[in-house]
């Protein structure tokens, strides 16, 4: 009923306008396929929990210059004083500040170093009692530590005694479950495990182990500080706007700067995934009406040529919807072949990305979806060009010959 | 024959403007989208210093015991320990030698005119400016003896200089960093790199530094490394002084081989003075391994060149390959229709070769126009990568070779796109076109 045979005969006469196309379809199923999937598994990426409530959460820097002031104690006015700010739910000091892509990372172990364990990648920030409702993380199991677990000094000779890890952590090193009041070593030093997060991701995202995160009770101070401030929601730009001076004011021989939200924080660090995948989404569609573009302009050339031939099959009774089916069916047979081996060209396309990138295995399931929206795409753009030549009029093909 | 051509192209051009205009833009739109993502990557992989690339080497030495491992797809660490850069410095091997370090300090005025802020430093010995070719606009580099003394000068920046002393020449001034007085022995002129190459640990497109030390001020002041500091073993590096003994690695070192044989030379150098640490009781390994990488080396050691931007350029030249199947389908349209006055032409004399030349002429004119638009197309491209991350925005730009490439690339890609279809004019046998005239 489609006609194929006589359709494939007169494309066997033509076959360089095919032969493009089925070029055009293969690459653009190719490349489309390809980048759809990066596309998605960046948006994955971008659109990840962190496990803050990043929105209500900003950080800065503090360097001090002056030497007339003890810092531990400076630094205890300063969280002091920013608590009191109306708006600030809480404030910490904190060694390092999640997912800005700097900190600090170590292995802990279940064995005290030298001796060799089952360990895991972590990082680790030294933070007061105030630093789990700071982050605003949930705590699913044990407790937070107390303040007077947490030290206070300017050496590293003692260190802190206890920890509250990620659940992940926790989890990678205690598969059993049973995790939780157990010891850990960092370096040779033991730590007791006596709470448990949820969720909250440490400084680098793109790191192995996003998710392995320990908070030491440990604070020594150094001339170059962090601060992280949590507010009341929608009260964040403004105490933005005055920490500095609320800061200065408590003492004026620092620097105080970087002030940012969290969420900037995570931007600047995605920013080079967010253009990435800004700039596929624009090839793609580009490539796609390029091509759809390529297809509607093939098929009204085809149509100029064969205006005589249309014209006569119309004079010898064929309805006007036998030609748009012709040119359909013509349509869908290059488009079918070029898809097929478009398909060939995108499992082998992701085969090379996957061998020279970081890039995951392509699923198949884009691949097939990206040609069977590539096979609508070119049936829509046959569609117009083939309704125009359904009515041309049967009295061409009687005027000339 | 050339003018007379272009002149028939123009015609030609100005009877179907729609199949005309959009040959051009598709070849505008691949070149736009090609040259955008070649762009960055011309600007991220160029040669940051080309007049003495190849004669500039990163060292970098195999520390760790049999048995540890590192990140680097070789297994070596990317810096160097204390103890080996201030030997290495203090050796007399190589030519000129540079160990340096990244800080930072909080930087005012005697007076209240500036609000103190934070600058970026680097802690250097004096060889810094001469190896990588940083010129003085006052002043000069601070003398070994400052370097051995560990004396309090500093050279600043153009910009640094702008801020603080209004440009005027500040050589002799005192400004202060975190608590102490330094005085300004120098103020070099603008530093136009794109890639930091000498230190591409905290992100290679970084500013330069504003602040440049006697590097012998870190171990005097105890000054923190703004940097990265890795390990590789458990050590206790309780103090400042334990740090400087052990084997945790934070400090870039350059040494400048001027030829194969100096940098055979060095080459022996760095594999005797393992041996030598190796009765220290250091470098517990079988095999020892020292490498030295110069600059375009280091830096695709380094992958400068992001991973996603090598895969954007694959894509789109995909993408200026698909636009050439549409051109040729296009021009395909085009020219057949031409067959009878071709026909007409050939009849009246005109050769194949005449044809050709004549046909190959208008793809050409039609590539270069796109080349043009494609242009102003990149050009918006770029806008976007560079409002979409401002980081890249000395990166996302073209310069000459790029704005000169984009034509001879659009014009190359239409002449391929034309052969076969002029070819297939120029073969127009002109008996059949003159009958049915």
């Amino acid at each position: 009923m489609f006609e194929i045979k006589p359709i494939f005969n007169a494309l066997c006469r033509s076959k360089v306008g095919a032969v493009l196309l089925l070029i055009q379809i293969a690459i653009t199923t190719a490349i489309v396929s390809n980048a759809a999937f990066i596309i998605q598994d960046r948006i994955g990426y971008l659109s990840q929990q962190t496990g803050y409530p990043e929105e209500d959460i900003f950080v800065f820097h503090v360097m001090m210059f002056g030497q007339d002031v003890s810092l531990s104690q400076q630094y205890e006015l300063d969280e002091a004083m920013l608590r009191q700010i109306p708006g600030v739910v809480d404030a910490a000091y904190s060694s390092n500040t999640p997912l800005s892509g700097s900190g600090s990372s170590s292995d802990f172990s279940l064995k005290p170093a030298p001796e060799e364990g089952k360990s895991a990648r972590t990082s680790y920030m030294f933070i007061d009692e105030h630093g789990l409702n700071t982050y605003g993380v949930k705590l699913i199991a044990g407790r937070n530590y107390t303040e007077d677990e947490v030290i206070v000094t300017d050496n590293y000779d003692e260190l802190s005694k206890v920890t509250v890890v990620t659940k992940t952590l926790l989890d990678e090193l205690f598969p059993d479950g049973n995790g939780l009041g157990q010891t850990i070593y960092f370096g040779d030093i033991p730590m007791k495990i006596i709470g448990v997060i949820d969720l909250m991701k440490g400084p680098w995202l793109k790191d192995s182990r996003p998710d392995n995160v320990a908070l030491l009770p440990f604070i020594k101070a150094g001339s170059n500080a962090r601060f992280v401030v949590r507010t009341e929601p929608g009260q964040r730009q403004s105490v933005m706007n005055r920490v500095e001076e609320a800061m200065l004011k408590n003492y004026n021989k620092r620097v105080i700067s970087r002030i940012r939200g969290l969420d900037e924080d995570k931007e600047q660090y995605m920013a080079e995934d967010t253009l990435m995948m800004r700039m596929l989404i624009v090839l793609i569609t580009i490539l796609v009406l390029v091509t759809a573009l390529g297809i509607f302009g093939l098929t009204l050339f085809n149509i100029s040529k064969r205006t005589k031939q249309i014209g006569t099959r119309r004079a010898l009774g064929a309805r006007k919807s036998a030609i748009i089916s012709y040119f359909l069916v013509e349509n869908a047979m290059i488009c079918s072949v070029g898809l097929v081996i478009g398909i060939i060209a995108a499992v082998y396309l992701g085969q090379l990305l996957m061998q020279h990138f970081s890039i995951a295995q392509l699923e198949i399931s884009y691949v097939l979806g990206t040609a069977l929206c590539v096979f609508v795409m070119s049936l829509l753009a046959v569609l117009a060009p083939a309704k125009r030549a359904a009515n041309i009029s049967p009295s061409i093909a009687t005027r000339t010959i | 024959m050339f003018l007379h051509y272009l002149d028939l192209s123009w015609r030609s051009f100005k009877r179907t403007p729609l199949v005309s205009f959009l040959m051009v833009l598709a070849i505008a739109i691949g070149i736009g989208v090609t040259m955008t993502s070649l762009s960055v990557y011309h600007m991220m992989s160029a040669d940051p210093i080309p007049e003495k690339s190849s004669q500039l080497y990163s060292v970098q030495l195999q520390i760790m015991d049999d048995g540890s491992t590192w990140w680097t797809k070789d297994n070596l660490p990317l810096q160097l320990t204390y103890q080996d850069a201030v030997n290495l410095n203090k050796a007399d091997a190589g030519g000129k030698r540079v160990t340096m370090v990244r800080t930072g300090f909080s930087v005012y005025l005697d007076s209240d005119k500036i609000k103190p802020f934070i600058g970026q430093a680097r802690l250097t010995t004096p060889d810094f400016f001469d190896m990588f070719n940083l010129s003085f606009l006052y002043g000069g580099v601070w003398s070994e003896q400052q370097e051995a003394n560990a004396a309090p000068v500093v050279v600043i920046s153009k910009e640094l200089n702008d801020k603080l002393f209004a440009g005027e020449n500040s050589i002799g001034k005192i400004i202060y960093l975190d608590d102490a007085s330094y005085e300004v022995v120098g103020v070099i002129d603008d530093w136009d790199i794109t890639t930091k190459y000498y230190d591409l640990n905290n992100g290679s497109f970084n500013k330069t530094e504003q602040l440049f030390l006697p590097f012998s001020l870190m171990k005097a002041r105890q000054l923190e490394n703004w940097g990265n500091t890795n390990g590789w073993k458990h050590e206790k590096t309780n103090t400042f002084n334990d740090k400087l003994n052990s084997e945790l690695v934070w400090l870039q070192f350059w040494v400048e081989l001027k030829t194969p044989e100096e940098k055979q030379a060095y080459q022996d150098f760095l594999m005797a003075y393992m041996q030598e640490q190796q009765k220290l009781g250091r470098f517990n390994r079988k095999q020892l391994e020292a490498k030295l990488r110069d600059v375009n080396e280091w830096m695709q050691y380094n992958n400068v060149v992001s991973e996603d931007n090598e895969i954007l350029v694959g894509l789109s030249f995909m993408f200026l390959a698909v636009c050439l199947a549409n051109i040729l389908g296009l021009l395909l349209a085009k020219f057949l229709r031409r067959a009878s006055e071709v026909g007409v032409r050939r009849a009246l004399g005109a050769s194949k070769r005449q044809i050709f030349y004549q046909h190959i002429v208008e793809v050409a004119m039609l590539g270069f126009l796109g080349g043009i638009l494609g242009i102003i197309l990149a050009q918006v491209g770029l806008l976007g990568v560079r409002q979409s991350y401002s980081y890249y925005k000395s990166l996302a730009t073209m310069d000459l070779s790029m704005l000169l490439s984009a034509p001879v690339i659009a014009i190359s890609t239409c002449v391929i796109a034309g052969l076969y279809p002029a070819w297939l004019v120029c073969k127009t046998n002109p008996a059949i076109y003159l009958k049915s005239q």
